[in-house]
């Protein structure tokens, strides 16, 4: 029995996903280790991916399972912030490192030109790092880091948070 | 708040401390952090903060906007009303359960049980009101509560399965937030109470009724009028009965008795009322309760 979203509109109901399937998806792009998905169920609504702890689901009308992990909507697909900050740590090739500086700006939603620090990276989405931790997602281009943080968590005016 | 004149200890003071500003308080988040790391990231900001004496987790921070810190974006904290913080710790989940909170959103106490179970088992937050999804979602995916299942609907009317235990922490006339919003004084008042009643005691009958028998249903609202208190829990009572509890270092007043010159179940004194005065927090109503 697959957990659905009953309100009846053909399309938008949580389909199971083979673990397989998304960990060659991600790790395609990411790299990793094998096992990182391992404890996790993944199913697709609409043009999305989600991740939820393993666990039998009874049957009922859900509007959310776990979180948002891959945006399928556009090419190539996107991570999202939220799963990046749990399954990004893991990754092993376009990753991005970024200073005090640069953090300031991705917080605040910008582009900036990365003149080191992307040599390896191909284009599309990244994993920003900052002092060890991840950040979100970048979107690398060009010489180009752009950031992919969400409007509602940028924080523009105000840096406490970067200790000194 | 005249007529609570009788039931609330040291009333004048109560009266005094609504004026006063809630202090800023969150909860470290342990699916992402841990206690001592993010202790120590506040001490390297300089951030000045003071650990709650009853739950090590929750934490007075003295700043204004705790919001803006860089770890609020990692998730490593959630900011949360200091009593607020109770109910999960009644409820006392453990990894592997089945737990259903039945009015979930904004999510403060859903990622709390979350992180409770160490992201293991389930979660299902209910939310009737689409507006508040958005938010309920946006919280659990910033805290990395994985385990968190969101459903849509009216908690009256919840499907039928057996949770191991149930959170309902019901609408209400949210006279505990008044430090927060003085307004919201202004809308109480009995009739209101007992208008809200109606759904508060339809909510928790039917918490009590998709509860395994032996397992805990804990009902809480951050108002003190015992209309939507004392007297919904009573309504229950011959299908779950009441248990005591306590939480060192947090001082909670027992549940009233006798109200409105009618006499209550005994019984009930095994609630706990929390008041702003006592703690300086906002105001809250906690009961657990064990299916039988």
């Amino acid at each position: 029995m697959s957990p659905s979203s009953s309100r009846g509109r053909g399309g938008n109901n949580f389909e199971p996903l083979e673990r397989r399937e998304v960990a060659d998806l991600w790790h395609s792009r990411f790299g990793g280790p094998e096992d990182a998905f391992e404890g996790y169920r993944f199913y697709r609504k609409a043009s999305s991916i989600w991740v939820i702890s393993e666990a039998d689901l009874p049957n009922l009308s859900y509007e959310a399972l776990g979180m948002r992990m891959i945006s399928l909507k556009d090419r190539p697909w996107k991570p999202t912030t939220c799963a990046l900050q749990i399954f990004g740590r893991y990754a092993t090739k376009n990753v991005v490192h970024i200073s005090d500086e640069q953090a300031r700006a991705f917080l605040a939603g910008e582009s900036q030109a990365m003149e080191t620090g992307c040599e390896s990276c191909e284009s599309g989405y990244v994993v920003v790092f900052y002092r060890g931790e991840v950040l979100g997602c970048g979107l690398y281009s060009r010489g180009i880091l752009a950031s992919q943080l969400p409007k509602e968590r940028r924080m523009s005016n105000c840096m406490e948070g970067i200790d000194n | 708040m005249d007529r609570y004149r009788d039931i609330i200890p040291e009333f004048e003071r109560f009266k005094e401390v609504q004026s006063l500003p809630l202090p800023i308080s969150a909860r470290i988040n342990t699916l992402k952090t841990d206690r001592l790391s993010m202790l120590e990231r506040l001490e390297r900001q300089s951030i000045r903060y003071e650990s709650f004496g009853w739950y090590p987790l929750g934490l007075r921070i003295d700043m204004e906007k705790p919001g803006k810190l860089l770890e609020y974006l990692l998730g490593y904290i959630h900011i949360q009303e200091e009593v607020s913080m109770v109910p999960p710790l009644v409820l006392d989940p453990k990894p592997g359960e089945e737990i259903l909170d039945l009015c979930a959103s904004p999510g403060g106490k859903t990622t709390q049980i979350s992180q409770a179970m160490e992201n293991r088992g389930v979660v299902f937050a209910n939310e009737p009101s689409l507006a508040r999804i958005a938010p309920l979602r946006s919280n659990c995916e910033r805290l990395g509560a994985v385990n968190v299942a969101i459903t849509r609907y009216d908690g009256r009317r919840f499907p039928d399965h057996l949770f191991h235990r149930v959170l309902v922490d019901a609408p209400c006339g949210s006279e505990g937030r008044a430090r927060r919003d003085p307004d919201l004084l202004s809308r109480c008042s009995r009739k209101r109470s007992l208008d809200i009643q109606v759904l508060q005691t339809g909510l928790l009958r039917r918490a009590v009724r998709i509860t395994r028998p032996g397992g805990v249903i804990v009902y809480s609202t951050c108002t003190y009028a015992p209309e939507e208190n004392e007297l919904v829990v009573q309504k229950v009572l011959d299908e779950a009965r009441l248990e005591q509890f306590s939480l060192p270092g947090l001082k909670g007043c027992p549940g009233v008795t006798d109200w409105d010159g009618r006499e209550l179940d005994e019984d009930l004194k095994h609630c706990s009322r929390y008041y702003p005065h006592l703690n300086d927090t906002g105001g809250f109503f906690v009961a657990k309760l064990i299916k039988r």
